[in-house]
C-alpha cells in the first residue's frame, strides 16, 4: 500500500529497489503483491537513530510457575539478545491479570533481568482492584513524557473508565472482575480523561511542530473496535493536541495482535501479548495485510512475543514483530515502514 | 362397471377420507401457543446464561492456570461452532464442537473435561451458537478465523440485568 502523494523521491527509489517497478505499478493499482509498503513523510528535524523495544499484556496470575511467567521470561530474554540492543524498553500495560500486588511484584522481578531501562504504562488488568495504588508503588506516574536522541515521547493512561461500581454498591473484587472480562458492557468506555488531557497540553506547548512524537497507550488511539474497548474514547482530543506536529507515532497494547493503522499526521501500531493472541474482531481495516496469521491453540505460544522498532534520522520508523513461534504474514515478516 | 357402482364407491371413498381427517384432527397437537413458544425459549436462554458463565470461569474445575474460554474467545469470536463438526489436526479425526471445547478445557486450560452430554457442556455449546445465530453452516472451515454476531451491547442474548455488573 503506497502513499504516492507523500512518498519522497529516496521513498521512490527505495521502493523501486527493493521490490521492482512491477511491485510499485501493482500496487499503485491495487493489486496486492504480498508487500506492504506503508510510506510517510519524515519530519524535517533530524534524531540520532535508535532502537526501542515493546514488551506488553503478560497477564500474570497468582500462580507459581505460571506459563505466562516463563513466556514474559522469555520475551525479556529475546530483547536481551537483540543487536544492536533496544535504548529501553516500553512495558504497555497488563502487567497482572487481576489487578493484585503479587502479580505486579511477580512481573516486575521478571523484567528487572532487562539490560536497559524500561518505562510503563499500566492497563485494566493493573488497575482496578485498588484503583493503581500499587501500580503507582511499584511503577510510578502512569502520565509521563521524556525527550531521547530528538524524539519526545509520551506515556499516558488510557484506561479510565467512569465510576460504574459505587451506585452498584461492588466491592474492588467485583470492580476487578468486571473490567477484567474484554466483553463486559458495564465498564463503558476507556479514555485519557480532562486531566491528562490538559497534562499533555502543557507537555507539548513548546515543541515545535518539526518535533518527532511518540506516544504510549495501552488501549488504542482510534475508534478500532469500541464492544472490546479497542479504542479510547477520548482518542479524538488526544490527536488534536497532537496535530500540531508533522509526524506523531501512536503505540498500544490492549489489542494482543499485530495491526496497523493512520489517521491524519498519526500512524498507530498494535502490539502482541506475551499471554495469548486476541481473534480480529468483525472489523473492516485499512491495512488487512498487517493482519497475523490465525493462531494455533495447539501451539501454546503462537500469536505472542515481543516487538521492537527502528527510528531513522528522517523519523521514519520499521516496525519488527518478534514472535515466539513462526506466525506472521510474509507481508510484515521482515518488519514494516510506520 | 355401472353409474350406480362408480358413485357407491366414490361415496365409501369419500366418506373413508373424511373419518380420516377427523381422526387426525384428533391426534394431532395444536401448533404451540405463544406461552408455550416463551417456556422454551426461556430455557434455551437459561441454557445459553449458563454455558456464558462457564464461558467466563463459573466453573474452576476446568481450568487449574486461571485461562477461561473468553480469554481467546471474548463474545465467542473464533470459537467457530458453525465449522464443526470438521477434521482437528492435532487430534487427527473429524470431531464435534464438544470435543472440542473439551480439549480447550484439557489443554490450554489444563482443567478437567466436562461429561460430553451433560447440561453443562450443552450450555456451552449453546453459547457459543446462540452468539453465531444466523451464520452459514461450514463444516470444515479450518483455516479462517470467523466472527460472531455483531454484539452492540449487553451480552448478546435477551437477558435482564443483575445490576452487579456482568450485563446490562
Amino acid at each position: 500500500m503506497i502513499d504516492l502523494k507523500n512518498a519522497s523521491r529516496r521513498d521512490f527509489l527505495s521502493i523501486s529497489g527493493r521490490a521492482g517497478l512491477a511491485t510499485l505499478v501493482a500496487s499503485a493499482v491495487g493489486i496486492n503483491v504480498g508487500m506492504v509498503e506503508v510510506l510517510t513523510a519524515g519530519t524535517s528535524k533530524k534524531i540520532t537513530p535508535f532502537r526501542f523495544a515493546i514488551l506488553t499484556d503478560a497477564h500474570l496470575f497468582s500462580i507459581d510457575d505460571h506459563k505466562f511467567d516463563i513466556f514474559l521470561a522469555q520475551a525479556v530474554e529475546q530483547v536481551n539478545a537483540m543487536s544492536p540492543a533496544p535504548d529501553f524498553v516500553v512495558y504497555g500495560g497488563d502487567i497482572a491479570q487481576n489487578g493484585r500486588d503479587d502479580q505486579l511484584v511477580k512481573g516486575r522481578k521478571i523484567l528487572s533481568k532487562l539490560k536497559m531501562p524500561i518505562h510503563f504504562i499500566p492497563g485494566e488488568h493493573d488497575w482496578y482492584l485498588d484503583m493503581g495504588a500499587a501500580w503507582k508503588g511499584h511503577f510510578g506516574s502512569p502520565t509521563w513524557s521524556m525527550n531521547h536522541k530528538g524524539v519526545h515521547m509520551i506515556g499516558m493512561n488510557s484506561i479510565l473508565v467512569r465510576d460504574f461500581w459505587t451506585a452498584a454498591g461492588m466491592s474492588a473484587k467485583q470492580r476487578m472482575d468486571t473490567m477484567e472480562m474484554l466483553e463486559s458492557p458495564i465498564a463503558g468506555p476507556w479514555g485519557v480523561r480532562e486531566e491528562q488531557l490538559e497534562w499533555l497540553k502543557k507537555d507539548v506547548k513548546a515543541l515545535g511542530s518539526e518535533t518527532p512524537v511518540v506516544v504510549f497507550t495501552h488501549s488504542p488511539l482510534w475508534d478500532y473496535y469500541p464492544r472490546w474497548n479497542f479504542q479510547t474514547e477520548d482518542a479524538p482530543e488526544v490527536r488534536s493536541i497532537l496535530s500540531k506536529f508533522e509526524r506523531v507515532m501512536s503505540f498500544h497494547g490492549h489489542v494482543h495482535q499485530t495491526v496497523y493503522n493512520k489517521i491524519g499526521n498519526m500512524s498507530s501500531v498494535g502490539t502482541l501479548s506475551t499471554s495469548w493472541p486476541w481473534p480480529y474482531p468483525d472489523v473492516q481495516l485499512a491495512y488487512p495485510e498487517m493482519r497475523m496469521t490465525r493462531s494455533d491453540p495447539a501451539m501454546i505460544q503462537d500469536g505472542e512475543g515481543p516487538q521492537h522498532i527502528d527510528l531513522e534520522a528522517d523519523f521514519q520508523g520499521t516496525m519488527h514483530y518478534d514472535p515466539f513461534g513462526n506466525m506472521l504474514q510474509p507481508s510484515i515478516k521482515d518488519g514494516f515502514k510506520i | 362397471m355401472n353409474k350406480k357402482r362408480v358413485w357407491a364407491a366414490i361415496g365409501v371413498l369419500a366418506a373413508g377420507g373424511a373419518l380420516s381427517l377427523l381422526v387426525g384432527a384428533a391426534l394431532a397437537r395444536d401448533p404451540y401457543t405463544r406461552e408455550e413458544l416463551a417456556e422454551q425459549e426461556k430455557a434455551l436462554l437459561a441454557s445459553v446464561d449458563h454455558g456464558r458463565d462457564l464461558w467466563h470461569g463459573s466453573n474452576p474445575s476446568i481450568s487449574t492456570n486461571g485461562l477461561a474460554c473468553g480469554n481467546c474467545h471474548p463474545d465467542a469470536a473464533a470459537s467457530n461452532p458453525h465449522t464443526f463438526p470438521k477434521y482437528q489436526a492435532d487430534v487427527g479425526k473429524v470431531i464435534a464442537l464438544r470435543d472440542m471445547i473439551n480439549w480447550c478445557i484439557t489443554t490450554p486450560q489444563a482443567g478437567k473435561p466436562l461429561d460430553a452430554d451433560g447440561d453443562d457442556m450443552i450450555a456451552m455449546e449453546a453459547y457459543a451458537f446462540y452468539l453465531y445465530r444466523g451464520k452459514q453452516i461450514m463444516p470444515g472451515l479450518a483455516t479462517e478465523q470467523t466472527s460472531p454476531v455483531v454484539v452492540k451491547s449487553g451480552v448478546g442474548y435477551p437477558k435482564k440485568g443483575s445490576g452487579v455488573g456482568y450485563d446490562k
